[in-house]
């Protein structure tokens, strides 16, 4: 931690400060902007300073949430951003002006960033066809915004010439307050304005309804390295009635979303969810041998609605991002063009 | 109402509301059960002297009860079981004599079909009992009372400290949003169960695919048992099947025989009865007004004589008394205190209790 300052940058705060004031704002990028935010706030004069002060500060991060599996990919790439940046032969000269240069080209990526939700939904588009019911999972901005582009498509009186059904699986408390819950109902909203019929079902009706579907988009929050993604609890499900019913399953994410994470199953995300507790009369039931222990601190348990599942490839058509539609296949290849 | 028959009365005997009494005060009543109860209620309190005059009564009865109840699969197997039971009885060659007297008989064989129907629970607890090993979890959907028993039973079988030589885990899939009747059903099983010392867990409806690896098989209750042995359950049964049948794990269906209905679904709009789960809507309103335009412009003669029928009931469900239909491929077993049957024997059951 610098010792200059008076009073010590508060990643963890400054995170969450982003993200409540942006609703547009995703995860991985608020990491990003408060880890560029750090680094203009805390001076550090050499190269090896900043790299061991971005690790600090990103091993502080993690720590501070309890679901951290898609703002590390945000981090993660931010750390390579930097190692290249800095170790690159032109990088003699004044440090200074390196690490404005530096902070200046992440608000860019920042930028950009917000842009590909335009190119998602542009690419997205071609999927949603005359007549088709499109069923999804509420709380993505990403399908949201690719739902909304394909009503207005193709004709200026801002009615879209695609006529198609949406079907919003709602969350299971039901009236949802959190921000999820409101940016659902404002897409329901601007949907039902641009006479798309938007239905409303509990998350007990997928099966019942899915012989009426064409096909699933769902948002994620990370895209692990085999193809499958991290999601709200309740996109597994989805996934595997999907593919019982025959229906295509698409993803829908930006590229900055891809982690380099492999789970095995369930439980093996690396965070500490408990989904199942079994409880008796006398008290809860530990289960020691589980590997769920593995979470650092007792205060980083994921709780309520932020509870996630991993949905592997095999229940996955499609993922669309804003360098085109991938097979769960390619985000391997992906990675890799990111990261080397 | 029975107007026809309203000589001698003071009051016109209500159904509807005694068969909502009943089904009230006594909560290990199900809804078969209190359907006969209530008839047989109507046929000692209105005189009737002849046997058609009886069948009749019972016919319009039925049908009011029918008329009132937006959802009245359930009820049905138990009316169309007493019908049947009455015209057997009565069309048989002893039946000569005093009518009043065959009458009263028919009322007392009436309470006791619905002594052994309360009996039916014990005898299906102790046949499912065996599907439950040490080590298993058991998947469910709440609010069902057979099942509640049935895993009590489980919990406290043959040992004599109360506290059972099965050990198994629960896992209840609760919905959150529901302050009903099935809420508290859920709740005091699963304080009953943990009591014993079964450890239980409660899931929302959400992660019943993420649980699934680790459940060994499920038990569900039914409303009805359909004739190709498919069932008509609470909405999210067919979605546990579903996910159940994905992952390999058996799916186990536990009902009474008396719940057996003479219906066969092709799908799930097939039930008969009217639910607005899906209600498309756009700002100008709900979508399913215009839909029904469309069909009569279709100027197909006999789809408006099918809508006609079908929307006789004029009750609409609410939301959660909302059904779905699993299909038989989806159910491994089903549990009955006749025995644990396929459920491609359901119609050889039915053709039992009905010729």
């Amino acid at each position: 931690m610098p010792s200059q300052t008076t009073t010590p940058y508060d990643i963890v705060a400054s995170y969450r400060r982003l993200l409540s004031e942006d609703p547009d704002l995703t995860q991985p990028v608020a990491a990003i902007e408060s880890l560029i935010l750090g680094l203009a706030n805390t001076p550090a004069t050499t190269v090896s300073e900043t790299l061991d002060l971005v690790s600090t500060l990103t091993a502080q991060l993690k720590a501070g949430i309890p679901n951290s599996i898609s703002l590390s990919a945000g981090t993660d790439l931010f750390q390579q951003y930097l190692i290249t940046n800095l170790q690159r032969p032109s990088a003699r000269g004044d440090f200074d002006q390196i690490r404005s240069h530096l902070v200046q080209n992440g608000r860019l990526f920042v930028e950009r960033a917000k842009a590909a939700r335009a190119d998602i939904a542009g690419y997205g588009r071609h999927f949603i066809r005359d007549g088709n019911t499109v069923l999804t999972n509420g709380g993505s901005r990403v399908v949201g915004a690719l739902l909304r582009n394909a009503a207005e498509s193709g004709n200026g009186r801002g009615r879209g010439t695609i006529r198609f059904r949406v079907i919003y699986v709602g969350s299971p408390s039901g009236c949802g307050k959190s921000a999820s819950d409101n940016e659902t109902a404002a897409n329901i909203a601007a949907l039902r304005e641009r006479d798309i019929p938007v239905a409303e079902i509990p998350p007990t009706a997928i099966a019942y309804c899915m012989d009426t579907v064409t096909s699933c988009f769902v948002g994620a929050e990370g895209v692990v390295e085999n193809g499958g993604i991290v999601s709200r609890l309740g996109t597994y499900q989805m996934a595997v009635l999907a593919k019982a019913a025959g229906k295509p399953f698409y993803v829908v994410s930006e590229s900055h979303k891809f982690v380099r994470l492999y789970p095995l199953g369930q439980r093996d995300l690396g965070i500490d969810q408990r989904v199942v507790e079994f409880k008796t009369g006398k008290g809860v039931v530990v289960e020691s041998a589980r590997g769920q222990t593995d979470g650092e601190g007792g205060d980083s348990l994921v709780v309520g609605e932020s509870k996630v599942d991993y949905t592997p490839p095999s229940f996955i058509n499609g993922i669309i991002t804003e360098v085109g539609v991938l097979l769960p296949s390619a985000v391997s290849e992906e990675l890799i063009k990111i990261w080397f | 109402m029975a107007s026809v028959m309203q000589r001698g009365q003071d009051e016109p005997f209500d159904v509807v509301s005694t068969y909502h009494r009943l089904l009230s005060e006594d909560p290990e009543l199900t809804m078969p059960v209190g359907a006969i109860e209530a008839l047989i209620l109507g046929l000692a309190n209105t005189p009737a002297s002849t046997v058609s005059e009886t069948l009749d009564l019972v016919s319009k009865l039925t049908a009011q009860l029918k008329r009132s109840i937006p959802n009245p699969i359930s009820l049905s197997a138990g009316t169309d079981l007493f019908q049947q039971y009455l015209i057997s009885n009565l069309q048989r060659p002893s039946a000569k004599g005093d009518f009043d007297q065959i009458r009263s008989h028919l009322v007392q064989n009436g309470r006791l079909f619905v002594e052994r129907a309360k009996a039916a629970r014990e005898t299906i607890a102790g046949f499912g009992r065996h599907f439950i090993r040490d080590g298993n979890t058991v998947l469910t959907n709440g609010g069902s009372r057979v099942v509640g028993s049935l895993l009590r039973s489980a919990a406290e079988s043959s040992n004599g400290n109360g506290r059972g030589s099965i050990r198994f885990r629960v896992i209840y899939v609760v919905s959150p949003s529901s302050g009903s009747v099935e809420e508290s059903e859920s709740t005091a099983n699963i304080a009953a169960l943990r009591e014993r010392d079964i450890p239980v867990a409660t899931i929302p409806p959400t992660a019943i695919a993420y649980c699934m690896d680790q459940v060994t098989q499920c038990f569900v209750g039914a409303e009805g048992v359909v004739e190709n042995g498919g069932i008509v359950s609470r909405l999210g049964t067919l979605q546990m099947a579903t996910l159940a049948k994905a992952a390999g794990k058996p799916f186990y269906v536990v009902s009474e025989s008396h719940k057996f209905v003479r219906l066969y679904p092709l799908g799930q709009q097939d039930l008969g009865i009217e639910q607005n789960i899906v209600d498309f809507r756009t700002a100008k309103g709900s979508e399913s007004g215009t839909e029904r335009r469309e069909v009569k412009d279709e100027g197909v003669a006999d789809m408006e004589v099918e809508t006609g029928s079908s929307k006789a009931t004029g009750v609409a469900s609410k939301p959660e008394d909302a059904v779905d239909y699993t299909p038989p491929h989806l159910i491994s077993g089903i549990i009955t205190e006749s025995g644990v049957l396929l459920p491609s024997a359901v119609s050889e059951e039915l053709i039992k209790i009905w010729f």
